[in-house]
């Protein structure tokens, strides 16, 4: 059973940057051996600016292995009914939302991330809309 | 316009129905649909084992009246470790925080908000030597004087 993520950056920003073609599969860590785990494929409507987990790290049914292989993916599709915002945004942040979690970056209409992930206690994964407006996210993790 | 597209497919056959997903972004200028994001910073660097290193400096010239000029943009990060030992990783934090680990073959494409001039991303590699690609896409950012 095999998880494969495959990106493709192609940029026209300076001649001869070519494209970025790298392809993954994911991996428990330190070993060849696939990663099994997975919350499933979820999406989550947000609908005001108040910070929320979008996966609660401790919450998880199985304990995630801490500091291990886990990743993230993470997707802003707009108003989840076809129209896409690129001036409405997510900041989308580690940590808990009752302290102050570490912002990684703001994810604006149509954009996605995948990132690595501790998965310890309270380094859930944040986010935060930019504005009061409908924004849905659709997102899945890995983990050991 | 410089137009940067970033896709992703993601695959999985952990589930009784297999998951496909696939994405495609135009790397746009923050809040903007008209302009791309024009600037990179492109490299390949051998990491050692040992000290933390900032790996993409938040802070522009902290004593400059233009400092910060990426804070709070639509900044883009792609970072892969081209190790080939699949023991060997390197740490990913920000700010000091610990965002997770990159494995030898991993890859990640993050935004980066470069918030305050903490918020370098910093790496550590646990062991050897790991060959990083990273690039960094954004709309402008100022040099350190000479």
């Amino acid at each position: 059973m095999a998880t494969t993520c495959s990106v493709s950056i192609t940029s026209d920003i300076a001649p001869g940057l070519g494209t970025i073609n790298k392809s993954m599969t994911l991996t428990k860590a330190g070993t060849v051996t696939d990663l099994e785990e997975t919350t499933g494929f979820s999406r989550r409507k947000l609908a005001a600016t108040t910070a929320v987990d979008l996966i609660t790290m401790a919450n998880e049914l199985v304990e995630p292995s801490d500091n291990t292989a886990a990743k993230v993916y993470v997707r802003n599709i707009g108003d989840g009914k076809g129209n896409i915002d690129k001036s409405q945004y997510v900041t989308i942040s580690i940590g808990d939302t009752g302290g102050t979690p570490q912002e990684i970056g703001r994810l604006y209409g149509g954009d996605w991330l995948l990132m690595p992930l501790t998965v310890v206690d309270d380094k859930d994964v944040v986010a935060a809309p930019s504005t009061d407006n409908t924004v849905v996210l659709e997102y899945i993790m890995f983990f050991e | 316009m410089a137009t940067t597209t970033a896709a992703v497919t993601l695959t999985s056959d952990l589930l009784s129905d297999n998951i496909s997903v696939s994405a495609s972004s135009t790397l746009m200028k923050a809040g903007t649909t008209a302009d791309g994001l024009d600037m990179v910073d492109y490299g390949v660097i051998d990491i050692v084992t040992g000290d933390q290193f900032d790996l993409l400096d938040a802070d522009n010239p902290s004593s400059s009246p233009i400092a910060g000029v990426m804070a709070n943009k639509a900044n883009k990060v792609y970072i892969a470790n081209h190790a080939t030992d699949e023991t060997y990783y390197v740490t990913i934090m920000i700010d000091a925080q610990n965002v997770g680990r990159l494995y030898a073959g991993d890859w990640m494409f993050i935004p980066w908000g470069a918030e305050d001039a903490n918020a370098d991303i910093e790496i550590t590699a646990s062991t050897g030597t790991n060959k990083i690609e990273y690039a960094l896409f954004h709309q402008g950012r100022t040099l350190d004087a000479s």
